[in-house]
């Protein structure tokens, strides 16, 4: 009930996921660890996938339950058209276009300063393109990146900037997922 | 006698040459015939080499000429020859009818081969036209060319010699190489598409038919419905060997392929049954509703019987290669021959060879890759994509050479109405059951898609085979000659005119200006989240039937398949081994600097350096394209997107196939630094920061430890599941290469599937 009014999914989806929870967790104790979710192979070659693990778990703490685990998936509903014109006076649903921002920038900045600075680009940059290039090139893209983005000349891509840069982008489609009904 | 042998052969052509040229003696006639056949069958070949050579593929005939000259002089020389043999030996004798067959096989395949080379040689052909429309035309080609010397038709294709001999190494190769992962993900689909869709195509074109015949203009009364319910049944056929030669070209994604692909070598049940039903019917003096009934139970039988022989030959071939440890030369042998013996088998039993053979491949894969050495592997692999691609390439000739010739009849209006049709059908056909697909079904097909498998559903030469199986009535050629023409349409037009199409309709939704640096990374970033997390919520996967079959198997199947548990030097343990090995080089040489460049001054200074030309960068439209190349060349491909099957290169032989393997070796290396590191600050920007950023990195490990004793059972159960070659985890070696060894064996199992 508060799940579901909190993650905005429908009662069968939160059924069907609450199964896939219950067989990701082997050890049946109703929630997940990090090893479970790097049971799944895809993840494995996934080069983000630490840290997609990561974000499921909440501040310093290794087990989520399914509450949380919902929580993040929820920042993947696709966002339908008679919740964009809902009431402005409740709290933003998880999967508004700037809370699904607001994960992606959490997975660049790890230290939560919420700035990306030209080291936590780097970083991921390094692992999300192969071994042949090398750091000064990647360090070129990392600072045009940068230079794009930066209005406030600070060297460091903070999270408005983040949102400019991908105002051209559909991150409504690109950021959900259609869970079956 | 040399009349009743296959049609295969230049037969027509030596005939023609010896009443082309007869000098008149009967006794040299027959030796000098062979030498001409011979000698004309060199000159075509010549010719036609020179033409692909030249690039334009033209039939020369300057250079039969040239050869009749010879042709007289050898033809004279045979003669003494002859003349001489009763005084004294013959030095020089030629006896052809001796290695005929085999020679005249030997001279088409290389022919075949040679257009092959040709058509490469020139790189920006095969973009444009693809490959099956070129090899048609040199069938043509050639077709022309032996029609236009010897005023008759030529050689038309067998189709024994299709069915038997080149079709099956075509759906050995696309069974065995089928990624089954996507595969099973789409049964449902490709089902709905295979059998519902193609009845409704059959049923849709042959009532359709049927209605154009009854036009009184068109003088087709005498073509009744039970005649055009039979053409519909094989014009209807996606063709597999068309389907994969065109899809080849435009890497489509992996799941638009598989569909198309899946539906196309899956349907063959339904036309095997719906054929041999209609012609069953045409011979029937009256048909009672039973009989239809027993067709559609016959369907089942088919379709189900087929898989069933399919699988207890693939299991065999487990089986045995399960005791072949001491005669590896030969393990490859027993992949093909239980794959041949499955689809003669199923023939024999009027089942469906094609899925026979497809669940064979499939079935047996896994255990066979597991049993035999990785040289056999390679082997198979090897001679698997020889054979599909020879047989690919002479099937798309013959098809060439037989439509030239006096087998048709024209009949403007009809050729034209099943043309529309097949279009028509198929496209309402996809849309129909898309819509029924999409309801229930996550993963949605876009409409883009759709058109592409409406567009792409390419009739080829399986149809062009069984028209010629028809029983001879007075319409036959009629058929013929629609097959003819539908095939050459879709092939041609639409094989030439997707890809286009394909462009057009992606570079809608694209923006006008290229997306900056900084988009593109982000936008790539957001697609590795999007895939990570799709994983997570088990988006993909059907896993309850998955988990079944894997314990199904674990239990017993491998145990009985499998031939040990242990068999080192395989793959992953060599990497396994290297990589220790490079880690133990590089802690002797340089205390803890592993992947980080050798000389850090430099790098600093390049640092500087462009920090302080920074700005001028921003500026230098070479940089930036420099970036832009780096970044469309580097960045990890998601694993959506990459075309997981690809007929002209082996799999785990192109890039994609590397970047996996790479992604788990920074990662081992960031793990290994870590756990032997310890407190040792590290300012690698490779190292994965997901660990430092807790703060105390040391629980990590010792939760994988817990994790790898605790359930060692279970992790080796896993692991064996799904491991191609399941090595030993050496216990004392630290628990995250444990991990990352299991990762990477299935991933490596998922991607060469």
């Amino acid at each position: 009930g508060e799940i579901k009014k909190e993650t905005g999914f429908s009662h069968s989806q939160i059924t069907r996921l609450y199964s896939r929870f219950t067989s990701l967790d082997k050890g049946e104790n109703g929630t997940l660890s990090r090893e479970d979710f790097q049971r799944i192979p895809e993840l494995a070659i996934n080069p983000l996938g630490d840290r997609i693990i990561n974000a499921f778990f909440p501040e310093g703490e290794d087990q989520v339950n399914f509450r949380g685990f919902m929580r993040t998936l929820a920042h993947f509903r696709p966002i339908e058209d008679n919740e964009k014109s809902k009431d402005q006076n409740g709290p933003e649903p998880l999967n508004s276009r700037s809370n699904k921002l607001h994960f992606a920038f959490r997975l660049y900045d790890l230290d939560k300063d919420d700035k990306i600075s030209r080291d936590e680009l780097l970083q991921v940059l390094r692992m999300m393109v192969g071994v042949n290039i090398s750091d000064e090139q990647l360090g070129s893209i990392a600072d045009r990146t940068i230079q794009e983005a930066d209005q406030d000349g600070d060297s460091a891509i903070s999270f408005a900037e983040f949102v400019k840069v991908l105002e051209k982008v559909d991150v409504e489609q690109k950021m959900s997922i259609r869970f079956l009904h | 006698m040399q009349q009743e042998r296959a049609e295969l052969r230049c037969r027509s052509s030596s005939s023609g040459a010896a009443s082309g040229q007869t000098p008149g003696a009967d006794g040299g006639a027959e030796t000098r015939v062979q030498s001409c056949s011979c000698i004309l069958a060199w000159s075509l070949l010549s010719s036609v080499v020179q033409a692909s050579r030249a690039r334009v593929p033209q039939g020369s005939p300057a250079m039969p000429l040239l050869e009749d000259v010879v042709l007289e002089n050898i033809s004279w020389v045979g003669e003494e020859a002859q003349g001489n043999e009763s005084s004294e030996h013959a030095f020089f004798s030629l006896d052809y009818q001796h290695v005929q067959v085999p020679f005249e096989i030997t001279l088409w395949i290389m022919l075949a081969s040679l257009a092959k080379i040709g058509f490469h040689l020139y790189n920006k052909l095969p973009s444009v036209v693809p490959e099956s429309c070129l090899l048609i035309f040199v069938g043509l080609i050639m077709g022309g060319i032996i029609y236009g010397l010897n005023d008759k038709s030529p050689p038309v294709m067998d189709s024994d010699i299709f069915f038997l001999y080149l079709l099956p190494p075509i759906v050995l190769d696309a069974g065995y190489f089928m990624p089954s992962r996507p595969f099973f993900e789409n049964i449902g689909t490709i089902l709905l598409y295979a059998v519902v869709g193609t009845i409704w195509n059959v049923f849709g074109i042959g009532f359709s038919l049927y209605g154009i015949c009854q036009v009184k203009a068109f003088h087709l009364q005498d073509v009744s419905l039970l005649h055009n319910l039979l053409f519909g049944s094989l014009i209807a056929a996606v063709d597999p060997v068309a389907v994969l030669a065109v899809f080849e070209e435009i890497h489509v994604n992996e799941k638009l392929h598989i569909l198309v692909f899946g539906e196309s070598l899956l349907n063959d049940a339904v036309t095997v049954v719906l054929y041999k039903l209609f012609r069953s019917f045409c011979e029937m003096p009256a048909i009672k509703s039973v009989d239809v009934f027993a067709g559609v139970g016959q369907f089942f039988v088919v379709g189900l019987g087929g898989v069933l022989v399919g699988l207890i030959f693939g299991m065999t071939a487990a089986f045995t290669t399960r005791f072949t440890k001491d005669i590896r030369v030969i393990e490859p042998l027993f992949v093909f021959l239980y794959s041949y013996l499955s689809y003669l088998t199923a023939e024999m039993f009027h089942l469906s060879g094609i899925v026979a053979i497809i669940a064979c491949s499939m079935g047996m894969k896994r255990y066979v890759e597991a049993n035999i050495s990785l040289k056999s592997h390679t082997t198979v692999k090897y001679f698997m994509k020889m054979w599909s691609s020879v047989s690919d390439t002479l099937i798309f000739i013959f098809l060439g050479v037989s439509t030239i010739g006096e087998n048709h009849e024209w009949n403007w209006p009809y050729i034209c109405f099943t043309v529309i049709f097949c279009l028509v059908w198929r496209a309402l056909g996809v849309l129909v059951l898309t819509f029924f697909v999409n309801r229930f079904h996550v993963n949605t097909i876009t409409s883009k898609d759709q058109f592409i498998i409406a567009y792409g559903g390419l009739r080829g030469a399986i149809c062009f085979s069984l028209v010629f199986l028809l029983p001879d009535f007075r319409r036959k050629k009629l058929f013929i000659a629609a097959t003819t023409v539908v095939i050459l349409f879709t092939v041609f037009i639409q094989g030439m005119t997707i890809r286009p199409l394909v462009d057009l309709l992606a570079v809608k939704r694209k923006r006008e200006s290229a997306p900056t640096v900084g988009e593109q990374i982000h936008i790539r970033f957001l697609d590795h989240l999007l895939a990570g997390i799709e994983d997570i919520s088990g988006h993909w996967g059907q896993y309850y039937w998955k988990d079944k079959l894997e314990y199904f198997n674990s239990k017993y199947l491998q145990k009985i398949l499998l031939r040990e548990y242990d068999q080192p030097k395989s793959s992953i343990v060599l990497l396994y081994e290297k990589l220790e090995r490079k880690h133990a080089i590089e802690l002797a040489e340089a205390g803890q600097l592993g992947h980080a460049p050798s000389h850090p001054s430099l790098l600093n200074n390049d640092r500087t350096v462009i920090t302080d030309k920074k700005l001028e960068d921003a500026v230098n439209p070479d940089v930036l394209e420099n970036i832009q190349e780096i970044l469309a060349r580097n960045l990890y491909r998601i694993r959506r997107t990459g075309p997981a099957y690809s007929r002209h290169t082996l799999p785990g032989d192109t890039e994609p196939g590397e970047h996996p393997k790479e992604i788990l070796i920074l990662r081992h290396k960031s793990l290994r630094v870590e756990v032997s590191g310890g407190d040792m600050t590290i300012s690698r920007t490779e190292k994965d920061d997901s660990y430092s950023a807790q703060g105390d990195s040391s629980p990590q490990p010792k939760l994988c430890r817990s994790f790898t004793v605790g359930n060692a059972e279970k992790v080796r159960e896993v692991e064996r599941a799904r491991s191609k070659s399941v090595c030993v985890i050496p216990p004392p070696q630290p628990r995250d290469m444990a991990r990352g060894e299991k990762k990477e064996t299935e991933k490596e199992l998922t991607l060469e599937m």
